[in-house]
C-alpha cells in the first residue's frame, strides 16, 4: 500500500526526480559498458560536480545570496577525508608534517567521507553564522573573502595540508558508481529540502525578507543550516573527489573550480534542483567537446601557436550571455515535470479573461 | 494552534507611549493605544501622520525610539520581528508584499509552517483557508502571475495561515475597485469573530472605515488627535481640522 503510493509519487507529484535521474542512470549504464577510461574519467567528474552544483544551489538558489565559498569546503572535505583513509606510511610520505596523532588512524573510506564532509559542515557552521544576515554586495564579497581565507590556511597549514605541494599517495576508492550513487542521493536531498519546510522557510526570505520575518520566519537560522548542509554537500565531494585524482594541491580549490561551477549553476538556473542538473550536464558536455576541438587543434598545429583556455574563455561567454538573455538559466527556476502538472503562467483557469484555447 | 493563546479570553495589545524618531524628524510622539480580541480598530490620519510607521514599530521591523509594546503582560518592545510574528502579530503591507516565486499555495503554507505546524499540517489549514478566501482556481500560480485585488486577498489568507491574535492591516483597500473593495468588506467584517483576533486597520476609504470599524485612532504628524467611537471621533474638532484642513491642501 504504502510502496504503491510511493511509486505513484514517484511518477506524478515527484515526477522531476524521475526525469531528472533516469538520464543520469542511463549516462553510467552506457559508461559501464564502453568501459573507456578517458570516458569514464569525465563521468566521475562531472558526477562530482553535480553534487558542488546540487550544494551551492541548495543555498544560494533557494536563499538568493551568491557563494563563493563553496569551493573552499569542497577542499576541507578533501584534505580532511583523505587524512582519515591514508595509509600510515602513506601519510609519513604525502603528509610529513601531519599531527602524529592523526598519523596512526586509518578508517573505512565511506568513514573518512562522511568525517571529511561533516568537518566541512562543522567549519561552515561555525565561521558562517556571523555572515548570514548579510545579503546582497556584502553577502557576496564576505562569501569571496571566506574563499581567500580558506584557501591561505590549506596552503599555509602544512601540518594537515600538504602545504602549497601537491599531496599524493591517496588511495582510489572513487569509481563510477560511487559517484552516480552520491550524486542521486543528492537530487533526491536538494530535491527535499527544497520542498521542506525549512526550504519552503528560505525561498520565501529570498523572495522577501522583511515580510518573512513578520510571519515569524527567523531567517538567519534557515540560512544557516542551508550553508551547512550546503558546505557538507561540497565536503563530500571533495573526499569523492581526492579519492578519485588522488593526488592534488590546495590549487584545485579555488578560483578556477570555483567558476565552473558557478558557471553550471547559472546557465542551468540556479531556482531549482532541474537547472542544477541540466546546467551540469550542458556544461560538462560543451566543455568537453571544446577541449577536444582545442587539443585537435594544438596537436594538428592548425595554429601558429598553441591554444589554451578556449574552453574557459567559451564557458566565461556562454555565461555572460545567459545572463544578459534568460538570468534565471536555461530552466528559469522551475522544475521538470511531465506536461499537466502546475499550470504557472498567466493564463487563468477559472475562464475569466481567457479566451477559448 | 498555539493553545497558550488560543485558549485566553482576553487577549489585548497594548502600546505605550511610543516615541519613533528618523533623524530628528518626529514620526511618533507618545502614542498609546489598546487592541482587544475581537474588536477592530481603525487607524486613520492624513499622508504621512505615522500609520505605517506605527505598525512598523508594532511588528518590529523598525526599533522604537522609547515606549512598550505588550501582549498582555508579555513585553515585546525589544523582541526581533519573527518573535514578535510567533507571538501573535500578523500584518499585511501598504505596498504588497507577496513571496513572488512561490505559488499561492505555498505563499500560505509557510506562514502555517513558520509558526510551527508540520509541513502536512500546513497544507491542510492552507487548503481551508484557501477556499474561505476563494482562491482555489489560483493555488498553482505563482503569487508573481496574480492581478493587483488577488495579491491584497492572498496577503491577507497569508496573514491568517499565522493564527494570530491580532491582525494589522495597512491600507487593505488601496488600489482596488469599487466592487473588490466591497468584496473586501464582507472579508473583513467577519475575520474578528470568526478567527477570534483583534484588528487593525489603516484605511484613506472613510465609508470602509465607518462601517467597519468599532472604534477609531486619529493621528496627525505622529501625534494622537483624536480616539473614539466613529461617531465621538467625527465630532473632534482637531480631528475635522487635520481632514480638512489635508483636504483644502489638494489631497
Ligand atoms: N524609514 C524611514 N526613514 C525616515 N523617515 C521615514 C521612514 N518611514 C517613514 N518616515 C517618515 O515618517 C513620517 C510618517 O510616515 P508614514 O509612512 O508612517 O506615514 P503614513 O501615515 O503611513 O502615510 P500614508 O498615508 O502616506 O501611508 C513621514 O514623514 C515619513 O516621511
Ligand atoms: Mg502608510
Amino acid at each position: 500500500m504504502k510502496i504503491t503510493t510511493w511509486l505513484k509519487n514517484i511518477f506524478t507529484e515527484h515526477s522531476t526526480l524521475f526525469i531528472l535521474i533516469t538520464p543520469l542512470i542511463i549516462i553510467a549504464l552506457v559508461t559501464d559498458l564502453l568501459d573507456d577510461t578517458l570516458t569514464e574519467r569525465i563521468v566521475i567528474t562531472m558526477f562530482i560536480n553535480l553534487i558542488l552544483v546540487l550544494g551551492l544551489q541548495l543555498f544560494m538558489g533557494n536563499g538568493g545570496t551568491l557563494n563563493f565559498a563553496h569551493i573552499g569546503f569542497m577542499g576541507i572535505g578533501a584534505y580532511a577525508s583523505v587524512i582519515f583513509s591514508m595509509t600510515p606510511q602513506a601519510k609519513s610520505i604525502g603528509l610529513p608534517d601531519l599531527y602524529p596523532i592523526f598519523n596512526p588512524i586509518q578508517l573505512p573510506f565511506l568513514m573518512a567521507l562522511l568525517l571529511g564532509g561533516l568537518i566541512a559542515a562543522f567549519c561552515a557552521a561555525i565561521i558562517s553564522f556571523p555572515l548570514m544576515r548579510l545579503s546582497d554586495a556584502a553577502a557576496v564579497i564576505t562569501s569571496f573573502a571566506l574563499l581567500v581565507i580558506i584557501h591561505v590556511v590549506l596552503v599555509h597549514w602544512d601540518n594537515i595540508t600538504a602545504g602549497p605541494q601537491t599531496l599524493f599517495g591517496v588511495d582510489r576508492y572513487t569509481d563510477l558508481w560511487m559517484s552516480v550513487i552520491w550524486g542521486i542521493g543528492f537530487i533526491i536531498l536538494a530535491y527535499w529540502f527544497k520542498e521542506s519546510s525549512i526550504g519552503l522557510k528560505l525561498r520565501a526570505s529570498r523572495d522577501d525578507r522583511y515580510a518573512a520575518a513578520t510571519i515569524g520566519i527567523n531567517m538567519v537560522i534557515v540560512r544557516w543550516v542551508a550553508f551547512t548542509l550546503s558546505a557538507f554537500m561540497a565536503g563530500i565531494a571533495g573526499g569523492l573527489w581526492a579519492h578519485f585524482i588522488t593526488s592534488f594541491s590546495p590549487k584545485a580549490f579555488y578560483l578556477t573550480e570555483t567558476f565552473v561551477i558557478l558557471a553550471m549553476l547559472v546557465v542551468g538556473g540556479p531556482g531549482g534542483v532541474s537547472g542544477a542538473v541540466v546546467g551540469t550536464l550542458i556544461v560538462s558536455i560543451v566543455r568537453e567537446g571544446l577541449r577536444t576541438i582545442e587539443s585537435a587543434i594544438n596537436i594538428g598545429q592548425l595554429l601558429p601557436s598553441t591554444l589554451v583556455g578556449f574552453a574557459e574563455v567559451f564557458l566565461a561567454i556562454a555565461l555572460i550571455v545567459i545572463l544578459i538573455f534568460r538570468p534565471g538559466g536555461i530552466m528559469g527556476g522551475r522544475e521538470i515535470r511531465w506536461l499537466k502538472k502546475r499550470p504557472l503562467s498567466q493564463k487563468n483557469e477559472d475562464g475569466t479573461n481567457t479566451t477559448i484555447s | 494552534m498555539p493553545p497558550s493563546i488560543q485558549t485566553t479570553n482576553t487577549a489585548t495589545l497594548i502600546v505605550q507611549d511610543i516615541n519613533k524618531v528618523f533623524f530628528g524628524l518626529r514620526a511618533l510622539e507618545n502614542v498609546s493605544l489598546r487592541l482587544q480580541k475581537g474588536e477592530i480598530l481603525g487607524l486613520i490620519g492624513p499622508n504621512g501622520s505615522g500609520k505605517t510607521t506605527l505598525i512598523n514599530v508594532i511588528t518590529g521591523l523598525l526599533p522604537l525610539t522609547s515606549g512598550k509594546i505588550y501582549i498582555n503582560s508579555t513585553n515585546l518592545s525589544s523582541a526581533k520581528p519573527y518573535q514578535i510574528a510567533r507571538a501573535g502579530i500578523a500584518r499585511t503591507y501598504q505596498t504588497i508584499r507577496l513571496f513572488k516565486e512561490l505559488t499561492v499555495k505555498e505563499n500560505i503554507e509557510v506562514a502555517a509552517v513558520s509558526i510551527g505546524s508540520s509541513r502536512k499540517e500546513a497544507r491542510h489549514q492552507a487548503d481551508a483557508i484557501i477556499q474561505e478566501f476563494g482562491l482555489e482556481a489560483w493555488v498553482h500560480y505563482l503569487a508573481s502571475a496574480l492581478p493587483y485585488g488577488l495579491e491584497r486577498r492572498v496577503e491577507i489568507a497569508r496573514a491568517l495561515a499565522m493564527k494570530p491574535l491580532f491582525l494589522l492591516l495597512d491600507e487593505p483597500a488601496a488600489g482596488l475597485n469599487e466592487e473588490e473593495a466591497e468584496e473586501l468588506l464582507h472579508i473583513l467584517e467577519l475575520i474578528p469573530d470568526n478567527k477570534k483576533l483583534g484588528m487593525l486597520i489603516v484605511e484613506h476609504d472613510m465609508h470602509l472605515i465607518m462601517r467597519l470599524c468599532d472604534r477609531l485612532h486619529v493621528l496627525n504628524y505622529g501625534k494622537t488627535i483624536g480616539e473614539g467611537t466613529p461617531e465621538q471621533v467625527r465630532r473632534i474638532p482637531a480631528v475635522v481640522e487635520a481632514y480638512l484642513g489635508s483636504t483644502a491642501r489638494g489631497d
